[in-house]
């Protein structure tokens, strides 16, 4: 890496003519901080850039590719599978001048937003006439909306109305070679390859997307939220496939274990109960009488599969606590442990409770500790492995015990990451899923948008450099 | 030349037997495109099969255009040869159902209304209604995104399908996406084939989420005197909190075409919406929806199950209600904004009315989805000119416009898809990718892809 650095001079002045010289950081004190985002440290960037129009972007990978820097986009840095940090010597283009909602139509249901603006930013401009942005990944505090497209982000409330590729309608995008591209358009369809669907997750690696068209929903009427309180984790499991078969679509159906609820509760006082060994978040959404109805046959089936309790929210206050808990439980379990690993593994539903029985178990064998808090309703597992990273035997039960776990997800029938992203952790986990044949038609993809591996290099298909790893790098604790 | 392809043909039934390769002249008229009938007509029985039709292809750098019920073998450009229609008829399996996972993996050959019923029996349904209703493929309907108003409550296939197996010109079998409903490994390719119109690689499987049927259903019918009222309409029933399934709004002669009677009321709208759900669903939302219609006047009346079923089916078929009638009639697409809608309508009227033509104009008006037939008994070179101020029209609104029907004597004057835009030379590269002889329908798509 030493070598590259001196190879590849860093052109600063010029970065500064493009972006003014305040918004451009190269000093080692400045730039250590863009080594991370939620997965864990990588390499540190030559410089990063802060552009503010699209003109920008272009000219900065313009000159990226006569100096042949890679180039890595990032947002808020909250993304938890490496795909907003760089594997070598290059250029961090930093998103958080584009950060303006540029327009908001809501008669057609849609705005126009920089990619730097922040998930939630977007739905509270829009709260007061009614509407909202659907996926709302839990770091939507702070995750920006162009890190959504990149990792086409999906949340709790996905479970009804879908993840980040069913809300993006168009995007300009700067291409490897700096040039500028629209593709889709403001309307529902738009003739020609739908190469807005191909860039939504594409980590980064295909363009750098400047400018997004999204379509907003209009808030229900009534919104209730259900606690179902367990006294055993596989009933649980079982209220969420009865759940499906009365036919009954939550806006959300989440699930934490015991020992994720008393981390939560000791850190946000939500009123999650300290002795249950499980609990179902369910959220229905529609019509007041209607959402009173099926508030009613989900708390049946809750009780059917012996829950111990199911609580109502009284109030939006309560309600905002519940989610609160739940969408801090990450930084909660932070408090109690040096370090953890969070997977992102997916299953058909109706396998929750064999694959909980299996982690279960993964965790005995391995000696470690795990927290369960997922989108139930959906498959989609997010166990977190607590260790300390001090510890080298601890990492390698803790690598070892995630393989196993994803292992089990494909062979389910499910997939190596739900919402996460592939990125630098999962990269070579690739071929679980894709045989040579797949992989190598991606390849050709990625080789039209991307022929010199200049955007975000090293992420979402296999390098060969490992031996089908998982890059277990955990986030520090608290 | 003849010579030469018979010899070939040979070599294909060395992939395929005898039965599997129809030559007959009737039968290949019958997947004719504009006129253009193909050599043969084949059967493949399996994806391997489907597979090595494409390597064949490829091989002879023959023309191959994917189908099944034909149902939309009219769109798109005149194809620059045509040699080998690959039917998907014997590809019509179901692979993996999971009720209640909600998930199933079919192949494409199946009929969208034979896999309805199927998954009736369990209480579950694709929530789709594209253009040929019950007789287009799943395949068919995949690769053309088609729809049709319930993308309102619903989406597109493109929302709706969770991986699939492709057959590529190179005769291999690749697999995007997955079996379950939330999955981000790797790129989505299979959002590159949605949509495709079988230009890219031939769908061999597709893996789709499914939905629980809506326990009840009630459409309503509602009478507007002008265009002012089904816009106040449309933005009242939009900013609503009840969730419809599908709206739509007709002029008086697609009122006509899809009801198959004359239209009483001349110079009026129609509107249909419906909802489903529990009967509390239904009983709000009448009453939401009377109220609406008292506010602008508006007259309304409901039609029972079994003929308001009948009746979107003949709404999504708009184009064989229009054909019927008018066999050389022009029908196009509009994808504008939402509030477009209504102007763009009064746009076609008028100016269809220059050249002397009526039009039948479907919009659906939850998604910004616009249908104008230009309704015509014989050929009109000056229909040409029509849909060109249409498709400036659209554009100008900020929308696309699709040439979806038109008499093979027309597309020469016509632009089926408009013009491309600035992503056009990464989709060049796209299909060169897929399709380095540029076997699979040749010609057909945007800009001459």
């Amino acid at each position: 890496m030493q070598e590259a650095r001196t190879a590849r001079a860093l052109p600063l002045d010029d970065l500064k003519r493009i972006v003014g010289e305040r918004n451009v950081l190269w000093r080692a004190e400045d730039v250590m901080l863009y080594e991370y985002d939620g997965l864990s440290a990588h390499a540190t960037p030559a410089a990063v850039v802060f552009p503010s129009t699209t003109a920008e972007v272009s000219k900065v990978v313009a000159l990226a590719v006569r100096t042949g820097l890679p180039v890595v986009a990032r947002g808020a840095g909250t993304g938890l599978s490496g795909g907003a940090v760089l594997t070598e010597d290059g250029l961090v283009l930093g998103f958080s001048r584009m950060n303006k909602i540029l327009e908001i139509d809501l008669e057609n249901q849609r705005a126009r937003v920089q990619p730097g603006v922040v998930n939630l930013d977007l739905s509270l401009a829009v709260s007061d006439a009614g509407y909202y942005y659907a996926p709302d990944p839990s770091s939507q505090k702070a995750c920006t909306l162009g890190g959504n497209v990149a990792e086409n982000a999906g949340g709790p409330h996905t479970l009804a109305s879908g993840v980040t590729t069913n809300h993006v309608l168009g995007l300009e995008a700067v291409l490897a070679d700096g040039s500028v591209v629209h593709t889709g358009s403001a309307c529902w369809d738009h003739p020609g390859y739908d190469l807005t669907g191909l860039l939504t997750g594409s980590e980064g690696t295909l363009a750098i997307v400047t400018e997004i068209t999204v379509r907003l929903c209009r808030k229900p009427e009534a919104v209730k939220t259900l606690l179902a309180i367990y006294d055993a984790v596989p009933d649980a499991t079982r209220t969420v496939a009865s759940i499906t078969a009365r036919g009954i679509t939550p806006a959300a159906l989440e699930m934490m274990d015991g020992f994720t609820l008393r981390a939560v509760e000791e850190a946000t006082h939500a009123g999650y109960p300290m002795d249950s060994a499980a609990v179902l978040l369910i959220e229905l959404e529609g019509l007041s009488e209607v959402v009173d109805e099926e508030a009613g046959h989900i708390e049946c089936a809750c009780l059917e599969n012996h829950a111990r309790e199911v609580r109502r929210a009284r109030s939006a206050e309560e309600r905002d606590l519940l989610w609160r808990g739940r969408k801090n439980a990450f930084g909660a379990l932070g408090r109690v442990t040096p370090n953890y690993y969070v997977q992102d593994g997916v299953i058909p539903r109706t396998r929750l409770p064999e694959i909980m029985e299996f982690m279960e178990d993964v965790g005995r064998r391995y000696r470690l500790r795990l927290g369960n808090i997922f989108h139930a309703g959906d498959g989609n597992l997010h166990p977190l492995l607590l260790y300390d990273k001090r510890d080298p035997d601890q990492c390698r039960r803790v690598t070892q015990a995630s393989a196993e776990i994803i292992a089990r997800c494909v062979e389910l029938g499910g997939s190596i990451t739900g919402e996460h992203g592939v990125g630098i952790e999962k990269n070579e986990l690739m071929p679980l899923l894709f045989s040579e044949d797949d992989l190598a038609l991606m390849r050709r993809v990625k080789a039209i948008f991307n022929p010199e591996g200049r955007l975000n290099p090293g992420k979402l298909l296999p390098t060969g450099k490992m031996c089908g790893e998982l890059r277990v790098q955990a986030s520090a604790g608290g | 030349m003849e010579a030469a392809l018979t010899a070939s043909f040979a070599t294909l039934t060395s992939v395929l037997s005898e039965e599997q390769v129809v030559r007959d002249p009737a039968a290949c008229a019958g997947v004719a495109v504009d006129g253009l009938a193909p050599q043969c007509l084949v059967l493949p029985r399996s994806e391997q099969e489907v597979a090595a039709v494409l390597r064949f292809a490829s091989e002879q750098k023959l023309g191959v255009i994917p189908c099944r019920n034909a149902t939309k073998l009219g769109f798109g450009n005149t194809p620059r040869r045509y040699d080998i229609a690959l039917s998907l008829k014997e590809l019509n399996r179901v692979w993996r159902y999971e009720p209640d996972d909600l998930t199933v993996s079919v192949e494409p050959g199946m009929k969208l209304g034979d896999f309805q019923r199927f998954l009736a029996r369990r209480g579950l349904w694709i929530p789709l209604d594209p253009p040929g209703g019950a007789r287009a493929s799943l395949g068919g309907t995949v690769a053309a995104n088609a729809q049709g108003p319930l993308r309102l409550k619903y989406g597109a296939p493109r929302d709706m399908v969770l991986g699939m197996r492709i057959a590529t010109t190179e005769g291999k079998i690749v697999k995007t996406g997955g079996r379950v409903v939330k999955n981000v490994a790797g790129y989505d390719l299979g959002k590159l084939l949605i949509g495709s119109y079988g230009t890219l690689g031939v769908i061999v499987e597709i893996n789709f989420k499914l939905f629980p049927l809506p326990a009840h259903r009630t459409t309503w019918r509602l009478a507007a005197p002008n265009l002012t009222q089904t816009r106040e309409f449309r933005r009242a029933l939009l900013s609503s909190p009840l969730g419809p399934l599908r709206t739509v709004t007709m002029d008086s002669e697609a009122a006509a075409l899809v009801s198959g009677h004359e239209h009483d009321q001349a110079q009026s709208y129609e509107i249909r919406v419906e909802f489903g759900g529990t009967e509390t669903v239904i009983r709000r939302s009448g009453e939401m929806l009377q109220s609406m219609a008292r506010a602008l006047e508006l007259s309304e009346t409901t039609l029972d199950g079994a003929s308001a079923e009948a009746a979107w089916d003949r709404v999504a078929d708009f184009e064989s209600a229009l054909s019927s009638v008018f066999s050389r009639a022009v029908l196009v697409k509009a994808s504008l904004p939402i509030s477009a809608g209504e102007q763009f309508l009064e746009l076609a009227g008028l100016e269809a009315a220059k050249e002397g033509t009526r039009t039948a104009c479907l919009n659906h008006s939850g998604v910004g989805i616009v249908y104008v037939g230009l309704l015509t008994q014989e050929v009109r070179p000056s229909l040409g000119g029509v849909t060109n101020s249409l498709r400036k029209a659209a554009r100008r609104l900020g929308g696309a416009l699709v040439v979806l029907r038109s008499p093979a004597e027309l597309k020469r004057d016509i632009d089926v898809w408009g013009p491309p835009g600035d992503d056009f030379d990464l989709m060049r590269r796209l299909k060169e990718a897929w399709d380095p002889q540029g076997v699979l329908s040749p010609g057909r798509f945007v800009g001459g892809l």
